[in-house]
């Protein structure tokens, strides 16, 4: 490489790192917590413990659930139902309209708690206890888009393209860097900048793979608003052309929630159901209960399948292919989380993401202390 | 291939493998990509840990 085309490089690593740099420290920071998000909600805001019943027994009828919920609600909306695959409960979601649902912080959201066996209820939680902004969920509104929803989620896509130009333009100085020196060379007894340029170059060059791979798959959550977008506006809108002429079903004329689990799990036989979304839901379809399933073994588990099933006669109409880019973010979401191979991945998660800051903090000071130094590369 | 090369590549490939083992295998592919994934981490203290010994030696 010619010293023209190093500093070209070295102009492109130090400026898409100097503007991303803040925004990946608050990342890194406010990403540490979320790796174990599951264990710390569960520590700050313990469930009492399920009723001790024998491992097969089997699921409540959810005809049941809905008509508890909807006899406590009669004037507002059923949004949709969790079915948990983790823990025997199902979660009833209700909001005062549609629009209301629509609301990123709407204060009419609220939901009630069921045993999945026993159709008991667990928690009847007011919209103040659901919108209740856990630390968790602060960490979580503050790591995808600063608060500000889909302009921060957005912003943050950006940034995180900042910081896949900065480890790319890393890759090309690693080499004049490094100069005649042996892998893992750190030069203490000369400068302290020499010391943490060495030690710079070699955390991030042993790291590099995985900032990558998280930066990479971060980008992709951060645009998943955009693309199921649309994959609405697309392919959605053309599966249930056929149906627009049909009137949309009132409450009252609704197909047996049941019935229309049933169907769908006849479908898809090897899939595990875990949400059914009710007919109207902006998510969904005005005159189809969706219900979204995934696969049990390791793979398929990351693929979720839409089914469609009739919101009026019950039957079904459609099993849904999701696009490619829709399966590509469905890969994205474990590789950006870290929360798929128990709790050691998580610690070296951990400690990765400690080691970004390192990097991160080492590669300022590095140009701060440059700034004083006669201009050589 | 320089060597300067050779270490980050190895380790760069190893990830990749810890990361996809965890996400595609159960049980032994999940301890496989346990050790794929601490071996940088080892690499890099020990790199670290005999720069820092050696220069205490120094002093």
């Amino acid at each position: 490489m010619t010293t023209k085309t190093i500093k070209r490089w070295l102009f492109l690593h130090r400026w898409s790192s100097l503007i991303c740099t803040l925004f990946l420290l608050m990342l890194c920071l406010t990403g540490l917590p979320l790796i174990f998000a599951d264990e710390i909600d569960g520590w700050l805001n313990p469930h009492p413990p399920y009723e001790n019943l024998p491992a097969n027994t089997p699921m409540a009828n959810l005809d049941s659930i809905v008509h508890i919920t909807r006899n406590r609600y009669p004037h507002e909306v059923l949004t949709f139902l969790f079915i948990d695959d983790d823990e025997p409960q199902i979660i009833a979601n209700l909001s005062s309209s549609w629009k209301e649902f629509m609301q990123p912080h709407s204060d009419s959201t609220h939901y009630i708690r069921f045993d999945a066996r026993t159709a008991k209820v667990l928690e009847d939680a007011d919209a103040k206890t659901a919108g209740k902004r856990t630390f968790i969920r602060i960490m979580l509104d503050l790591h995808r888009g600063l608060f500000m929803d889909l302009p921060g989620e957005l912003f943050l896509a950006l940034m995180g393209a900042l910081f896949g130009l900065a480890l790319v333009s890393g890759i090309f100085i690693y080499s004049p860097f490094m100069k005649k020196m042996d892998f893992g060379t750190i030069r203490k007894d000369r400068s302290r900048r020499l010391k943490w340029l060495d030690l710079h170059n070699l955390l991030g060059i042993v790291t590099l793979a995985w900032m990558l791979i998280v930066g990479l798959t971060g980008i992709m959550n951060e645009v998943s608003t955009p693309l199921f977008g649309i994959w609405q506006a697309t392919d959605v809108k053309a599966m249930l052309e056929p149906y627009k002429n049909i009137p949309v079903p009132t409450p009252e004329e609704l197909h047996s929630v049941q019935a229309a689990f049933d169907t769908a799990q006849r479908a898809v036989p090897d899939m595990t159901i875990t949400s059914l979304v009710f007919p109207g839901s902006p998510f969904g379809s005005p005159r189809h209960y969706l219900l979204w399933s995934h696969g049990n073994s390791t793979l398929r588990s990351r693929l979720f399948n839409p089914v469609l099933v009739d919101g009026r006669t019950g039957a079904l109409s459609a099993v849904v292919k999701m696009p490619w880019y829709l399966r590509a973010l469905e890969i994205s979401r474990p590789l950006h989380f870290g929360d798929y191979g128990g709790m050691p991945l998580k610690i070296i998660w951990t400690i990765l993401d400690l080691l970004t800051i390192v990097v991160l903090i080492s590669g300022l000071y590095l140009w701060w202390a440059r700034r004083k130094l006669p201009d050589h590369v | 291939m320089s060597e300067r090369w050779r270490m980050p590549l190895l380790l760069a490939l190893l990830i990749v493998f810890g990361l996809l083992a965890a996400l595609l295998g159960t049980g032994i592919w999940h301890v496989l990509s346990w050790l794929a994934l601490s071996t940088p981490l080892i690499v890099l203290y020990r790199k670290i840990w005999r720069a820092s010994s050696k220069s205490r030696h120094h002093f």
